[in-house]
């Protein structure tokens, strides 16, 4: 399997480390509820097909990346950088604010 | 007191290159003409730059204005007279000089618009070139660097056998191909145990540059 990382080009998958699901959203601090924390914590889809996840360009660029996978093919749909997602989340913060 | 000494043992610092654990100038593998030629580079400054969010447009145009490059935006080399930037990450470079004269200096100045880390002695540099030297990297290599791929002043950041690597393509030379690689120094002695092994078959003359 080949990743391509938006920084670096098309790289062997092990120059990366895969973290996990990309979307689970950590709920807001000590004012969660136990069960909204287990769900955060243990509970994952296990699709077959799309799946957003987050992997690591340790032998490269360093970089963040939220990939877009097929778990059946490995055909992979999008790359993005987990950083800019990051970013762009925090400006609509600002914006609301 | 019967100790009568007075002078303390006199004790000699001497800089000690990179490679100098692990290999020296001389030849190895095939006989005949070498295949690969490799330089063991010393003597450079080198120091990683790294921007803030939002600053590196101010630290691009601190090192045009001091040292007349640009800093590159993709992973790529880009030449000066006496300094070379090398894409090393999204906002960070590496800074290359050809020697360390001012070099305190300058990485002060730079430090107002960037985190900067000397690392003139952390890395081992060696340049190889002659007419294998692509038939040895591809040993190692996972990257396609034919050069219809990987252009002069391409860059990457990758590993060779388990060894991360930096590594570009300068402009060939009269003996073929010119690639400059640098291993973290603590590396020098895994990086050159695959190398001397994947070239040999090549022969391969070492000099010290």
């Amino acid at each position: 399997m080949r990743i391509t990382c938006p920084h670096c080009g098309a790289r062997d998958a092990q120059e990366f480390s895969y973290l996990g699901a990309a979307d689970p959203k950590r709920p807001d601090g000590m004012a969660a509820s136990a069960a909204a924390m287990a769900e955060y914590v243990y509970q994952r889809d296990n699709p077959a097909g799309r799946h957003r996840e987050l992997w690591y360009h340790g032998a490269g660029c360093h970089a963040w990346l939220v990939v877009t996978r097929d778990t059946r093919t490995h055909a992979i749909a999008a790359v993005e950088v987990a950083k800019a997602r990051k970013a762009g989340a925090a400006a609509k913060v600002g914006a609301k604010a | 007191m019967a100790e009568t000494a007075t002078s303390p043992t006199a004790i000699a610092w001497v800089p000690r290159g990179a490679w100098s654990g692990s290999t020296r100038a001389g030849s190895f593998g095939a006989e005949g003409v070498s295949g690969i030629i490799a330089t063991l580079l010393g003597g450079f400054g080198l120091a990683t730059l790294i921007a803030g969010t939002g600053g590196a447009s101010s630290l691009s145009q601190a090192v045009e204005r001091r040292l007349g490059i640009v800093l590159p935006a993709t992973p790529r080399i880009v030449r000066g007279q006496t300094h070379d930037a090398i894409w090393s990450g999204p906002e960070q470079w590496l800074l290359r000089a050809a020697s360390r004269d001012g070099w305190s200096a300058l990485l002060g100045e730079l430090a107002a618009h960037a985190a900067v880390s000397e690392q003139s002695d952390a890395r081992a540099a060696l340049r190889l070139s002659g007419s294998q030297v692509r038939k040895v990297l591809a040993k190692g290599v996972m990257l396609d660097l034919h050069p219809a791929a990987f252009a002069v002043g391409d860059a990457a950041l990758t590993s060779i056998a388990h060894v991360g690597v930096q590594l570009w393509r300068l402009p060939d030379g009269p003996d073929g191909p010119v690639f400059e690689i640098l291993v973290a120094r603590s590396m020098a002695g895994s990086f050159w145990s695959w190398f001397s092994a994947s070239a040999a078959e090549f022969g391969c003359t070492v000099t010290a540059g």
